[in-house]
């Protein structure tokens, strides 16, 4: 093979200056194109962490060719705080607290996986309402999340609006969340045996107040961002995870029900009052982001309407069950998990019989969407990366811990 | 309810000599030897094991208990395989099994002080060069008070 730059000597570029790339910096790769056998720079572009973008401190290293990119490498550790370790040095009832740290956007959903592995150690019933408590305070966490989601992925995509009006009720939200449990996002809410506090009284006809006017707000936001033709042009065809890679790569959650895959925690393994809730899950069809988007839209009604299945329904009686103060589960090891905004969140919990847990493990459904992205950002274009990403509601807090 | 401690329906794998099969209070549980997790593995998958669910490790005071939790979302169930590494030990990957080992594998290795045979990219996921295996039991957490004095 005749060395390219002979030719493009020949046709005077390089005699007169114009075209000679001197030696490479470090991290860039020359590879002859193929078009007129020039030479094409391979570039390393390094986006975050401090990217707006990149949703928390996400590092990705994407080399492109051109605008399209051939190699994507997800740089993470930005926010580990070692959560498993503390927690083998916290008491049972305290390590909810650092499961509202992990997945900071829904608090309620990794405090619940944690109580309900401990309760399953200790083989605690759980009070009827309890467990009804549960149902509501991780719906309307789930709806809360999914704002923040949508107000954000459609900022991804350069679109304003939404993001306020996604605000404003998630702000209303989170009022009702605070007036339940006495804090906006890390709530320490959920405890093993059941829930720290009865409802407030009035709760009800404020969540009833907010589902008043959301189920409008809902469609506005939905013809907002997804009405939009020119996001529409945006999303439709890239991203594209097909139910085998998402099952390969232990996808869960919106993102695995996106490709086509029914499978939800809620209907597989019934936890708090999920079995006597009437929901559907909404499923998608070829896995591409705009079925992410569709999926999460419907998710939100779902939400919605067990909201309001559980105030209407919510039975009477003690709100947490009878358990000692310090808790010491007898030795074993047991998985307990939670569908949570973005998919399943487990704790492996290893008991030894102490009143610390020995070892415990948490699944954190983001970080097997972010190795999965590595292998599906390659081909699209560089614009396109940051809206993948956007879709997939990648959460940093939960894939450090 | 506890199940029983035996159960026929646990997975067979290919873990050949030194398996032991059983049910415990975590479900369907295969314990095998370290060579033969990526059989077992394999045999698991064709078994209709098409997920890892998650992978992660425990030090239990002598060595590294290793897990693989597996799902057959056709079937709706679960099992996970065990095995036993002493520490520092040298750990084959699993990934072109299961590709979702990927990253837990990176973060196990980090994590305890293991190293990774056959892995795309062994280097450190979360934590940066000098930091030891955080979730060994011998590594001490610090106080506020011994923070502060430092």
């Amino acid at each position: 093979m005749t060395d390219p730059t002979e030719d493009v000597a020949g046709v005077g570029l390089l005699a007169e200056g114009l075209h000679d790339p001197g030696p490479a910096p470090a991290g860039i790769r020359r590879a002859p194109s193929g078009v007129d056998g020039l030479t094409t720079e391979h570039l390393i572009i390094n986006m975050g962490p401090q990217h707006p973008s990149t949703h928390g401190v996400l590092r990705m290293l994407i080399e492109v060719d051109g605008e399209e990119v051939v190699a994507a490498e997800a740089s993470i550790g930005y926010l580990h705080r070692g959560i498993e370790k503390l927690a083998e040095h916290r008491r049972y009832n305290a390590v909810g607290t650092l499961m509202d740290r992990g997945d900071y956007m829904s608090g309620i959903h990794g405090e619940m996986a944690i109580a309900l592995a401990v309760e399953q150690l200790m083989e605690i019933e759980v009070p009827r309402k309890a467990n009804w408590i549960r149902s509501l305070t991780s719906e309307l966490n789930r709806l809360a999340n999914h704002l923040v989601w949508y107000g954000t992925f459609g900022l991804d995509t350069g679109a304003m609006g939404q993001f306020l009006y996604s605000m404003r009720d998630r702000e209303a939200l989170l009022d009702i969340l605070e007036a339940i449990s006495g804090q906006r996002m890390m709530f320490n809410y959920v405890r093993p045996g059941g829930v720290v506090a009865d409802l407030p009284a009035g709760i009800d006809a404020k969540i009833r107040a907010f589902l008043e006017t959301f189920d409008t707000y809902l469609d506005e936001h939905d013809a907002l961002l997804g009405g939009n033709e020119i996001f529409q042009g945006r999303v439709k065809g890239i991203g594209v995870i097909d139910a085998g890679k998402a099952l390969a790569f232990g996808i869960t959650g919106p993102n695995l029900r996106a490709s086509g895959a029914d499978y939800d925690v809620r209907k597989a393994k019934p936890y708090a009052a999920f079995a006597e809730l009437e929901f559907d899950v909404p499923v998608g069809t070829v896995g591409d982001a705009w079925d992410r988007y569709q999926v999460r839209m419907c998710e939100m009604r779902q939400a919605a309407r067990m909201v309001r299945q559980c105030i209407e329904g919510m039975p009477e009686g003690e709100h947490i069950a009878k358990v000692p103060k310090v808790l010491r589960p007898p030795a074993g090891e047991v998985y307990a998990c939670v569908e949570s905004s973005r998919g399943e969140t487990g704790i492996h919990l290893v008991s030894r019989g102490e009143d610390t847990p020995y070892r415990m493990h948490y699944r954190a459904p983001s970080l097997f969407v972010l190795q999965a992205l590595e292998d599906i950002l390659p081909g699209h274009l560089l614009a396109d990366v940051v809206m993948i990403i956007g879709s997939t509601d990648v959460m940093m807090g939960e894939i450090d811990r | 309810m506890r199940p029983d401690a035996t159960d026929s329906s646990a997975p067979t794998g290919a873990g050949g000599e030194g398996t032991e099969a059983g049910m415990s209070l975590l479900g369907q549980t295969a314990h095998v030897r370290a060579e033969a997790v990526i059989g077992t593995l394999a045999a698991l998958k064709d078994e209709g094991y098409e997920s890892l669910v998650d992978m992660f490790g425990c030090d239990t005071g002598e060595s590294i208990e290793l897990t693989y939790h597996l799902r057959s979302y056709a079937k709706d169930r679960d099992a996970y395989v065990k095995t036993v590494v002493p520490y520092d030990a040298e750990v084959a990957s699993v990934w072109n099994v299961y590709p979702g080992a990927l990253m837990p594998e990176r973060e196990t290795a980090e994590l305890l002080g293991l190293h990774l045979a056959g892995h795309p990219n062994p280097r450190r996921l979360l934590t940066t060069d000098g930091v030891p295996p955080l979730l060994r039991r011998s590594v001490a957490i610090r106080s506020v008070e011994e923070v502060k004095r430092r």
